[in-house]
């Protein structure tokens, strides 16, 4: 499989700060791939070298088999952006900006563009400024998703969503990769979200990939978090295959166990007694919290 | 609820915040008026030669209309308020229309006042608080500037009525403000309703003093302020009529203000198409998002290129000019020959001017460029083929071709006006449009100044390029008589430019060289552009 995406060893100084600090990112070619980090960790930084607008200071970069910086706008023609934040011309209608972007990069897909404005619920005929944030974000990615670009780099695209329309967003993603074969770089730091589109994830911190890989291989990333309520001490659950990050505060225990013993787990906890069970997937503060805390410490800027 | 709750608040927050604005209007008016009166004490200095001007101008339809009313007499304070052109009023009446829609409309687009309003505050708190901070702001400017004229030996009583009539054009319009602030549904459209409003009455009363038309000025509030006359008929009672047409203006304010929802207004927001099929490509797209400004200049130049017509028809009558001021105009001109008469030194210089004001045009259409990338909206065009380079050279295009589009009107107006004006058509017509062609590629190269700045340090273009503007125009041939130096200075692009009006030959050798330096400076830019981190 070759890749879509090759990044390494990237670094980008803004003045005092090292905002990238060698940065690796591997996306294959028509996979799905989630881009994930708190904020400030460095990925929208990372996009923006991507799309030819930072230069980089150090490392190298490969998108589409060219290099950003210098052939953007041959590599342009061939991938759709969705910012982050979106800001769009006050006085241009929605309908008018997809057309812009849509026609700068080549043939228009009309019937395309339609079905996806009624998909995601737009009124094309509102002008920019009297739009709210999530409905600035539904322009963007159906300019997006409207083109026949091979690449999508989607910046936090949901982050305005309501749920509804996250469905929808996931739906057509998923219909793009697996009709069209189109390859995704999803930036993001919802866990779920990522979860529920992507093969394999880059996690970054502080501008430095702490760990990449699929979702299978990552088990910790798909561990369900536990809390519950004993009436018989708990002794002998921290020996069960597959549970970590165990902590007994009485009667309560907390805990990560991985999908693969859920139920022999259950079973241990249903023989204590089990009065109260409350189950959650882990979010990406509690990951980096618990799995990635000592991979970070040992790095110098993590120590601060 | 109690229908002042929160006013008081509201008004504390509101002069806080008008601490960096209504200062520096109230100094342009004061300072306007003083002006005015040091200009008349210097031109005219002896009755005898007032008594003259006077005379010259009443036989001038297009001058006499100038300052308001029909005619004019020899006296040294109702000169100083006439000559003025209204222009006291009109700033007293930006200055109180935007200070009402800042601190209401502009507040509810914001949703500040969604958050103010979840407090102890009614529903008529912010247009009262802005409506109080407008009207002490207009009544500061007039108080201030009867002091000022008091203080300069005008009459009193028409410097009380003077500065009255100052601060009831800031209530009539900030009143006119707050009724276009409940209708409109954003700030913009309640500024441009009042602007437009403001630009229409000017129009009216001139047009209507101009042709003797009367009830031209008397449909336009703005013939109301002037009707007042002070130093002359010291008119209160129409001050009592304008205090009374304010009063019924803010009664409806608040009529609608009670019966609108929150960010709510009367008027409907006007959508915009579904579909753009032509809107492809840098150029398109810069001709579509900056249209409006173009428009508002070339209505905005179209206007004055016919007022600058109207009033040089006073130029031939001139008869008191002092014997020596031929040779300076040459020496400060350039003319080749003595064929040249004092209509052609006026059409040229008026040329000039016009070429100053012009060249704010493409300064403002580059500082857009830097509004575009730092709004982020710029980022959201790149990730598309149509990246910086493509980008700009769009923008570029447009500020070139609108540019030499503003110099075309000014250059046909203007002269077919005077030709008009002076039964002389199609006589000043073409002369006079290739002067204002002529002029085009300086202000191109001002384009290209601004440009590379922008492409080199973002941060500073805006101080920059306004730098350049504020440069050419101190160091140009129209200004330099103010400090006497006839002819300007060598450091300006339309130095080069040969004033084929009074008979320079016309010589390809300047405009070449301006234009390969454009070139050369737009090519510079670009190529910084194109290597320097874009976004914000």
């Amino acid at each position: 499989m070759t890749e879509t995406i090759s990044v390494r060893g990237l670094v980008k100084t803004f003045d005092a700060t090292r905002a990238l600090d060698g940065l690796n990112l591997s996306v294959k070619t028509g996979e799905v791939h989630g881009f994930l980090g708190p904020n400030g960790a460095g990925k929208s930084t990372t996009i923006r070298i991507l799309l030819g607008l930072l230069h980089a200071d150090a490392g190298t970069v490969q998108l589409l088999g060219g290099d950003p910086w210098r052939d953007a706008t041959e590599l342009h023609r061939r991938l759709a952006y969705v910012p982050g934040d979106v800001t769009l011309w006050p006085g241009l209608s929605g309908g008018e900006i997809i057309d812009l972007l849509l026609q700068v990069r080549g043939r228009v897909n009309t019937s395309r563009r339609d079905e996806l404005i009624e998909r995601f619920d737009l009124d094309p005929r509102t002008k920019g400024r009297a739009y709210s944030k999530g409905n600035r974000q539904k322009v963007a990615l159906i300019a997006a998703l409207a083109s026949d670009a091979e690449l999508l780099i989607l910046d936090e695209p949901t982050s305005g969503l309501d749920p509804l329309m996250e469905i929808v967003f996931r739906e057509v993603v998923r219909e793009e990769q697996e009709r069209n074969g189109r390859t995704v770089l999803l930036s993001s730091h919802i866990l779920a979200e990522v979860e529920a589109l992507c093969e394999r994830v880059t996690i970054i911190r502080d501008g430095r990939t702490v760990d990449t890989g699929s979702l299978v291989e990552m088990r910790h990333l798909t561990r369900t978090s536990i809390r519950a309520e004993l009436s018989r001490p708990a002794d002998g659950l921290a020996d069960l295959r597959g549970v970590h990050d165990l902590r007994i505060d009485g009667e309560i225990v907390h805990f990560d166990v991985e999908p693969g013993t859920l139920g022999a787990t259950l079973r241990f906890l249903d023989s204590r007694g089990v009065r109260a069970l409350t189950s959650s997937p882990p979010t990406l503060e509690e990951l980096f919290l618990r799995h990635y805390a000592t991979t970070c410490d040992s790095t110098p800027e993590a120590a601060r | 609820m109690n229908v002042l709750a929160g006013t008081r608040l509201l008004t504390r927050l509101a002069v806080r915040r008008e601490r960096t604005t209504a200062p520096w209007w109230i100094v342009a008016v004061v300072g306007l008026g003083l002006t005015m009166v040091a200009y008349i004490d210097r031109n005219m200095p002896t009755p005898g030669v007032l008594a003259t001007y006077a005379e010259t101008i009443n036989a001038n339809v297009f001058f006499r209309a100038l300052g308001g009313g029909t005619s004019v007499i020899a006296d040294r304070g109702f000169m100083t308020a006439w000559r003025s052109g209204g222009f006291l009023y009109l700033l007293t009446a930006i200055a109180a229309l935007l200070a009402v829609v800042r601190h209401t409309r502009a507040d509810e687009d914001t949703g500040r006042t969604e958050l103010l309003r979840s407090g102890v505050v009614s529903r008529f708190a912010a247009l009262t608080s802005a409506l109080l901070v407008a009207a002490t702001v207009s009544l500061v400017a007039g108080a201030l500037t009867a002091l000022a004229q008091i203080g300069a030996g005008l009459a009193p009583f028409g410097s009380l009525t003077y500065g009255a009539a100052i601060a009831a054009a800031g209530w009539l319009f900030g009143s006119i403000a707050a009724v276009a602030a409940q209708l409109a549904r954003n700030a913009r459209t309640a500024r441009a309703i009042t602007l437009f409003t403001l630009g229409i009455s000017y129009l009216l009363r001139y047009a209507g003093d101009a042709s003797g038309q009367a009830w031209l000025a008397y449909v336009s509030p703005m013939g109301w302020i002037h009707a007042v006359q002070p130093y002359r008929h010291d008119r209160w009672w129409m001050l009592a009529v304008l205090t009374g047409t304010v009063a019924v203006l803010v009664a409806v304010a608040y009529l609608l203000n009670d019966r609108r929802d929150l960010g709510e207004g009367l008027l409907p927001e006007r959508r915009g198409r579904a579909t753009a099929p032509g809107l492809r490509g840098p150029a398109r797209l810069s001709w579509r998002l900056h249209r409006g400004l173009f428009t508002k200049w070339a209505i905005g130049i179209g206007v004055f290129a016919v007022g600058a017509a109207g009033i040089g028809t006073i130029v031939p009558d001139v008869g008191a000019l002092p014997p020596d001021s031929f040779g300076l105009l040459q020496q400060g001109f350039g003319s080749g020959g003595n064929s040249a008469d004092y209509v052609d030194f006026f059409l040229w210089a008026g040329v000039l001017l016009f070429a100053h004001v012009i060249s704010i045009y493409p300064v403002l259409m580059i500082q857009r460029l830097r509004a575009e990338e730092r709004s982020g909206r710029a980022e959201l065009a790149q990730g598309t083929p149509m990246t910086r380079v493509r980008w700009a050279a769009g923008q570029l295009a447009v500020t070139a071709l609108g540019t030499a589009g503003l110099f075309t009107l000014t250059g046909l107006v203007l002269g077919f006006c005077y030709g008009l004006f002076t039964d002389d058509l199609p006589g000043p017509l073409v002369p006079v449009l290739i002067a204002a062609l002529s002029c085009v590629p300086a202000a191109w190269l001002i384009t290209a100044v601004s440009f590379l700045a922008y492409a080199l340090t973002p941060r500073f273009a805006m101080p920059i390029s306004w730098a350049v503007v504020v440069w050419t125009a101190v160091l140009g041939k129209i200004a330099g008589p103010l400090y006497n130096v006839w002819g300007g200075t060598p450091f300006e692009p339309f130095h080069y430019v040969p004033n084929t009006l009074a008979g320079q030959p016309f010589s390809p050798f300047p405009i070449l060289t301006t234009l390969a330096l454009t070139a050369l400076l737009l090519l510079g830019g670009l190529t910084t552009l194109r290597r320097r981190d874009f976004g914000r």
